[in-house]
């Protein structure tokens, strides 16, 4: 199994769902699909690929559009699966289903960036505090924190 | 009858402090539940306003124990986006650091798991043993935890003749302490009682929950970034993946000390074979939009970051994604049905900081919601005496 080879199966089994595949360096490959595709592609890697380790998910705020990329691995090749999510319209599928070890990264992608991840097993807050204001998405690019006025207790008014 | 209890937050020793819940019936546990971000730093925020080669010290201050780790995956990202070619030496120095790193960590964490199953005499030699490795580090790099060797494109010292003779002396010794351990690890009949069945994770289980490092090997997968992805020069070194089949504390134990071994040859080959020529190439300060996904194989298991460049002298995007993570869906599977006195246990074999100090535990009575704080030392007490009314161990069907 080597990068060709995997470059040919996706080409063979996803035909027009691949957006754009890309090979920059030695196992190292970057499959864009499409949002509607994410689910089959992921069931398309784990089922007849075996690629079952999900290293982590990572988010990009590119300005229109958010981009969420699956880092995949296996003992030969690091598989990176992308996708684009309209701003306006912030919808993610789960994957849980497929890899229940994605929970934690889906739980950490949907408060971080505030995407509404659809079907998650479990959607509590994961990293942020309990009392952190509705709206407020840290990794988001205009987000900006603002250092709270400080007040000293029994201080001057 | 159910009990909840609240473990953590706060643990000073803890890198990623984490907080538990978790729900046991009699001495069962029957839900475990996780909440992190109490101490949670957003250095990822913070790495888009600094740049690349702040972000070399940002990244080193992410963890104390593997610093080095995180340096190295970051460095060898941005080395990548600014197509650097990092001199050989260089790298074989790099590769040194990490694998004292890795002894370091993993005898540390030897320490803990003999401690942990109330083994205190092996903790003690074991960690006297750690400060061979830590000494060795001082003297290459100046510092005993951050070592701050790593710059874009190389590293900043260089080793002497004297250091690496130093270096190979002191393997011998350790060559000889870690079979000690190893026979002793192995064959001690009341520690391996101890470390036997606790904390099981099927193949399968740590599979589909993405565990990584020795965990996820412990459990008969060899998957190792040094061998399936080879960085730095890790194709070039003769090494093999360490594995059991156990999937339980053990399993983890012997995988960890087998490790050593493997380390130890890696430096030992290292040292032997270390190329002439300069230690580092000087880096510009931009990089052309790209991006780049490093892998590395951390004492812990696989660290990764992804590294978007936008062209200027600061990163667009850099997602880091520490080992533990990607340990903790596994570890809530590891902890499900087990006994509340292994939770020390289990928690030590996937991370070596939770156990080291005394910490407090809220116990919350599930009927009443009366809290009541008690010390773990004193909770460990309590779930080794057996209670008229909760099930006794010996009648209930194992939950293995």
């Amino acid at each position: 199994m080597n990068d060709q080879f995997l470059i040919d199966k996706a080409r063979e089994n996803l035909k027009e769902k691949i957006v754009e595949i890309t090979n920059p360096a030695r196992r190292r490959i970057f499959l864009e699909v499409g949002l509607d595709d994410l689910l089959a592609s992921v069931s398309w890697l784990k089922n007849d690929l075996g690629f079952t380790h999900l290293s982590t998910i990572s988010g990009v705020d590119l300005g229109e559009t958010f981009e969420v990329i699956y880092h995949f691995a296996n003992n030969y090749c690091c598989l990176n699966i992308r996708v684009k999510i309209p701003r306006d319209n912030p919808l993610l599928p789960s994957i849980c289903e497929l890899i229940p070890g994605a929970i934690l990264y889906e739980r950490e992608i949907k408060e971080m960036f505030g995407l509404t991840v659809q079907n998650i097993p479990d959607g509590r807050p994961l990293l942020l505090p309990d009392d952190w204001p509705a709206g407020n998405y840290p990794l988001r690019k205009d987000w900006k924190y603002e250092r709270p006025p400080e007040v000293i207790p029994g201080g001057e008014k | 009858m159910n009990f909840q209890i609240p473990i953590g937050p706060q643990h000073p020793a803890l890198k990623e402090p984490i907080g538990l819940r978790i729900t046991v019936e009699g001495e069962i546990i029957r839900d475990a539940d996780i909440r992190l971000g109490y101490n949670h730093r957003g250095i990822e925020k913070l790495a888009e306003q600094k740049t690349w080669i702040q972000n070399v010290y940002l990244t080193e201050r992410i963890c104390g124990i593997c610093s080095h780790s995180h340096t190295t995956c970051y460095v060898q990202g941005v080395e990548k986006l600014m197509e650097l070619e990092t001199p050989k030496r260089g790298l074989y120095i790099r590769m040194l650091i990490s694998e004292l790193e890795r002894i370091h960590s993993h005898l540390l964490w030897l320490g803990v798991a003999g401690h942990e199953a109330g083994f205190d005499s092996f903790f003690m030699y074991v960690w006297r043993d750690r400060e061979i490795v830590m000494d060795i580090l001082e003297t290459i790099s100046g510092n005993r935890v951050h070592y701050a060797i790593n710059t874009i494109g190389g590293v900043r010292r260089d080793l002497d003749e004297l250091q690496v003779k130093r270096i190979l002396d002191s393997l011998e010794v350790l060559r000889r302490r870690s079979q000690y351990y190893l026979n002793l690890g192995t064959t001690e009949p009341s520690f391996v009682a101890r470390l036997a069945r606790v904390g099981y994770l099927s193949r399968e289980d740590a599979l589909s929950l993405c565990a990584v490092g020795p965990t996820l090997r412990a459990s008969g997968v060899p998957m190792d970034v040094r061998k399936d992805d080879p960085y730095a020069a890790y194709d070039e070194v003769p090494f093999e993946v360490c594995t059991a089949g156990t999937c339980d504390v053990l399993g983890r134990t012997v995988v960890r000390i087998k490790e050593l071994f493997q380390s130890y040859n890696i430096i030992e080959y290292l040292m032997k074979n270390l190329p002439t020529g300069p230690i580092a190439v000087r880096a510009p300060r931009r990089a052309k939009p790209n991006e780049v996904v490093s892998r590395y194989e951390a004492p812990r298991g696989e660290n990764l970051h992804y590294i978007k460049s936008n062209g200027s002298d600061k990163p667009e995007r850099l997602k880091v994604r520490a080992p533990t993570l990607g340990n903790y869906a596994a570890t809530i599977k590891m902890l499900k049905n087990g006994f509340i006195a292994d939770v020390p246990l289990i928690f030590a074999a996937i991370d070596p900081c939770i156990c080291c100090a005394e910490r407090a535990v809220a116990l919350i009575d599930a009927r009443t919601g009366q809290e009541k704080i008690m010390s773990l030392k004193s909770l460990k007490e309590l779930s080794l005496k057996v209670s008229p009314t909760t099930t006794r161990k010996r009648e209930i069907e194992w939950p293995l």
